[in-house]
């Protein structure tokens, strides 16, 4: 198991962890700069409006108020957007949801710019608005975009599926819903823009590739990319959530048009009214087996809420799809799938991209198809199981696995499956409505953003003035322990000490283009980085050091502060060096490895997880609850072992939510709820009962990628494990999440003799 | 008769406190939230904000020794209090024992939840040196994480228990 005592020295302080106790470090929403203006945005009251007007006059008479900014103040583009830009910074003519911008103002202070916002005069026409996926495929609907309503639509297929059905012994057809997951990052959206004496602008607000932003931004003001610089770590909780534009385009608008430095923070409501969401799907699928349990064909059709814009919605579309086929071999295959717009919000990326609803539906599938064939739930996913070697499941060449198998293995030998078998029912007498039972599911996830998205990596390493070996990549620190993993492995596996590195982050005037910190790749990133970077960086120490010191060709070695001689002899210290020649630096960039053939979806490297549960449910109450889960996680070499396990556990713990208790519910386009006291996460009562992860670390011989990205397999496998072990304790096969109580509540057998007397 | 125009009363008092050991003076109205002095008026970050409802325990801090989310405590209501922040919990030279813990067992991950949970449970211990799981529960159920599961803070409580308040490794 992986625990403190397990991982030995390797269980280590983070870099970032004393000022995190101590508060003392600084995020970028608790920035301020003299001078400091408030930031505020005015979102439309409507899910879908044709503008007829706006008047700002009333609100820039407010004293105070310094400016009153709409669509005609953008200078550059008036639209953003990660892969397609067709959100408006500033909406012009239509809204499409309750969190479109339509004005933004800058005041002195909070009351001004409360009144400016009461006083701008918006006069909208009301559309009918569309809030469902369903409603917006009518063909007489009114169409958010000029292509439809239609972002993406994907249909691959195998075979012949239907022919196959007609050979199958058993066949299970069902379908599934998922909800509309809220990230709750703990530190809501906001930051600091401070326009420079050199007519830059610096801009201090957390996203998760700051590099892009600064694209974007670059475009929306109207300024070369250089006059712009991105500060974006550290940040409190992102998830995905942060990875697209929020509050930047107007905080840098209004500092460039105040010149003055301008601060925003949402505050909990409009980050729940403005921020997107994991995106609600109703996933249908038939898959039959033969009489040895073999599938012999699967149909799977995925409808997702994309919302108002884009954004990632296509490649999370992209990713169910591959996800919704998880690690098991098919004969025939037929799925299709669209990500369609509704004035629902903004959906887009969140931990899992699409994961967690279709392993759900799949992982539901098997474990019906086992209960119609009698077969054991686990032995009927280990019949179908790929094999190391087996293609993708698009029949796209993989980098060979066997983690599906190896943690298929692991979870069979667990106590908790163990305990299963031995179908242990913890019943207490005097409370015969609280019913336990066991659950188990797998899932494999690719790694990287696949096919259709840029994915570059890349880093710098140097040595800095002051003699620090510095160490850049253009990753940010949203809590994952990104900083932790770099550091431990630039100690472990490249010798270098702790005491002489400088980690270089969250800075695009100081980091080279790395890609995104998403899609769990960062780690593999830096990996193959470093694997090319440091050796080559050693060498150009060496040299100088032996040219420095009029030193024979020979081995040196890097010592603490400075390079020494085989022997231990110091050579010259760090900084003698960096003070005596030319500047060394390496830099590198390279992409995230991709597969060289298939369709779609193109994922490469994978990893696999397999989780075992047992749950209590309560029939008075409908309540479910967590008892004991067991996690084993195929990931390679484990990078920093603190980081894995709180990756698996957090990762676990928004799963268990997405489970039981969280769904941003929306009546006709507005969210039914503004805060955390309506929208349940989570909390330590939920969480404080036993939890055990394994890592899986062995990987194919010769294997060039190093430790792979785990920070979102953690929360796919969760769900499906928790909806088994709620039909292995009551009978009742639970189809739509979270699992709503009603459900599960039963009359008690006193209560129903009582009123129907034999 | 109303002598006062709505801006005069607003415009409104001062606050006389102590925080973290030093006397301060703040320009408050009757709406001030603690919450806001402490970030906006004394540049004490270390204090989150995240809900402002009392939900979620970000804004934690401890007045006259008691755990309280300043985001639902009037300013005017602190006066005369002794208040500690998360910048005021650790001695001149260590941490807090309950810092210490977090710090060694990674009972934090983004860390934007970390000052209010260490302010909670620094209080909980400090009433309570042994708490039981029930009791765990029942104090820091007001404290949301959405990175970490609660598995590293329990894990840093538990040590922090262990620990008994001191915060010296070597000791
Ligand atoms: S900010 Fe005070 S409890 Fe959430
Ligand atoms: S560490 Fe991020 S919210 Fe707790």
């Amino acid at each position: 198991m992986l625990n403190r005592a397990s991982s030995g020295s390797r269980w280590r302080e983070r870099p970032d962890g004393r000022g995190k106790v101590t508060g003392e470090l600084a995020y970028l929403t608790d920035r301020y700069a003299e001078g400091s203006l408030i930031g505020r945005i005015l979102r439309s009251p409507h899910p879908f409006a044709r503008i007829k007007s706006i008047d700002t006059e009333a609100a820039k008479a407010v004293p105070g108020v310094l400016a009153v900014l709409t669509h005609e103040d953008v200078p550059g583009v008036n639209r953003f957007g990660i892969v397609i830009q067709d959100q408006p910074v500033l909406c012009e003519d239509v809204v499409r949801y309750v969190g479109d911008a339509v004005a933004a103002v800058a005041a002195e202070t909070d009351e001004a710019a409360e009144r400016a916002l009461g006083l701008i005069r918006v006069e909208y026409e009301v559309y009918e608005t569309i809030s469902s996926p369903e409603e917006a495929l009518r063909p007489d609907g009114r169409k958010l975009h000029p292509d439809g309503n239609v972002l993406k639509h994907i249909q691959y297929s195998k075979g012949d599926v239907e022919e196959a059905f007609g050979r199958c012994a058993h066949i299970v057809e069902q379908t599934y819903k998922t909800p509309r997951q809220m990230h709750v990052y703990m530190e809501t959206e906001g930051g600091l823009f401070v326009p420079e004496p050199d007519g830059r602008l610096t801009v201090y607000s957390p996203t998760q590739h700051g590099l892009k932003d600064r694209v974007q931004i670059a475009n929306i003001l109207a300024v070369p990319e250089e006059n712009i610089r991105v500060l974006s770590s550290p940040i409190g909780g992102s998830f995905g959530g942060k990875d697209e534009l929020n509050v930047q385009p107007y905080g840098a608008l209004l500092a460039q048009r105040t010149g003055r430095p301008v601060r925003i923070h949402n505050s909990r409501a409009e980050s729940v009214r403005a921020g997107i969401k994991r995106h609600p799907m109703t996933i249908r699928m038939k898959t039959g087996i033969d009489s040895a349990g073999r599938i012999l064909a699967h149909k799977v059709s995925v409808l997702a809420d994309t919302g108002a814009y884009a954004t990632l919605g296509g490649e999370v579309l992209t990713n169910a799809l591959e996800n919704s086929l998880g690690c098991y071999v098919y004969e025939n295959l037929e799925i299709e799938g669209k990500s369609v717009f509704t004035n629902n919000g903004v959906s887009g990326e969140f931990r899992g991209f699409g994961a967690n609803q279709a392993i759900f539906a799949l992982e539901g599938q098997m474990d019906r198809l086992a209960e119609l064939s009698g077969i054991d739930p686990w032995k009927l996913r280990g019949i179908n199981l790929r094999k190391e070697n087996d293609p993708g499941a698009y029949g796209q060449e993989i980098y060979p696995t066997d983690g599906a198998r190896q943690v298929w293995r692991a979870v069979l030998a667990s106590s908790l499956k163990q305990e299963e078998s031995r179908n242990r029912q913890d019943v207490i007498p005097d409370k015969p409505w609280i019913k336990t039972g066991y659950g188990s599911a797998i899932a494999m996830m690719g790694t990287g953003l696949g096919k259709g998205i840029p994915d570059p990596g890349g880093g710098r390493i140097s040595l800095a003035p002051d003699g620090q070996i510095e160490v850049a990549f253009s990753y940010e620190e949203f809590g994952q322990g990104l900083l932790a993993a770099l550091e431990l492995m630039l100690i472990e596996h490249f010798g270098l000490f702790e005491e002489d590195l400088r980690l270089v982050i969250g800075d695009t005037d100081r980091v080279p283009e790395s890609g995104s910190s998403t899609a769990a790749r960062t780690t593999t990133m830096m990996w193959l980085a470093l694997g090319k970077l440091v050796p080559e960086f050693k060498g150009k120490l060496f040299d100088a050091a032996r040219e420095r010191a009029r030193l024979p060709s020979g081995q040196l070695t890097l010592g603490q502060g400075g390079i020494r001689l085989e022997d231990g002899t110091p050579v010259c210290t760090f900084a003698e060096l960096a003070a005596s020649g030319e500047p060394i630096v390496c830099e590198m960039s390279t992409a995230f490895p991709e597969s060289p053939n298939g369709d779609f979806a193109n994922r490469f490297l994978f990893v696999q997880a397999g989780t075992a549960v047992r749950v209590e449910v309560n029939e008075l109450t409908g309540r479910v609850r967590l008892l004991d889960q067991y996690h084993a996680v195929a990931g390679g070499p484990v990078a920093n072992p603190q980081g894995f396990l709180g990756q698996i556990e957090g990762a676990s713990g928004m799963a268990l939510g997405f489970t039981l208790t969280e769904n941003a519910v929306m009546k006709d386009g507005r969210y039914a709820f503004g805060n955390l006291d309506a929208y349940l996460i989570p909390t330590i009562v939920d969480q404080s009962k036993s939890m055990r992860v394994e890592a899986i670390e062995e990987v194919p011989e010769g294997d060039p990628y190093g430790p792979r990205g785990i920070g979102e397999i953690g929360s796919v496998t969760l769900a499906p494990a928790i909806a088994q072990a709620i039909w292995n304790a009551t009978g009742v096969r639970v189809s739509e999440l979270p699992v709503d109580p009603a459900l599960l509540q039963k009359s008690p057998q006193y209560l129903q003799e009582a009123v129907q007397p034999k | 008769m109303i002598d006062q125009t709505w801006a005069e009363r607003a415009a409104g008092s001062k606050l006389e406190c102590e925080v973290n050991g030093k006397a301060v003076s703040a320009e408050i109205t009757p709406s001030t939230r603690l919450l806001s002095v402490i970030r906006e008026d004394l540049g004490l970050t270390g204090t989150k904000r995240s809900c402002e409802i009392g939900r979620c325990g970000a804004c934690m801090v401890l007045v006259d020794g008691k755990p309280v989310n300043s985001c639902l405590t009037m300013a005017y209501q602190c006066s005369g209090k002794k208040i500690t922040t998360i910048e005021g919990l650790a001695g001149e030279e260590m941490l807090h024992p309950v810092q210490q813990s977090f710090l060694e067992e990674g009972g934090y991950q983004c860390g934007y939840c970390t000052p209010g949970m260490i302010i909670s449970v620094a209080a909980m211990l400090a009433e309570n040196p042994k708490p039981s799981m029930e009791q765990i529960e029942e104090h820091m159920s007001g404290n949301l994480c959405r990175c970490t599961g609660y598995g590293g803070i329990l894990r840093s409580i538990e040590r922090a228990i262990e620990r008994g308040g001191q915060s010296d490794d070597r000791g």
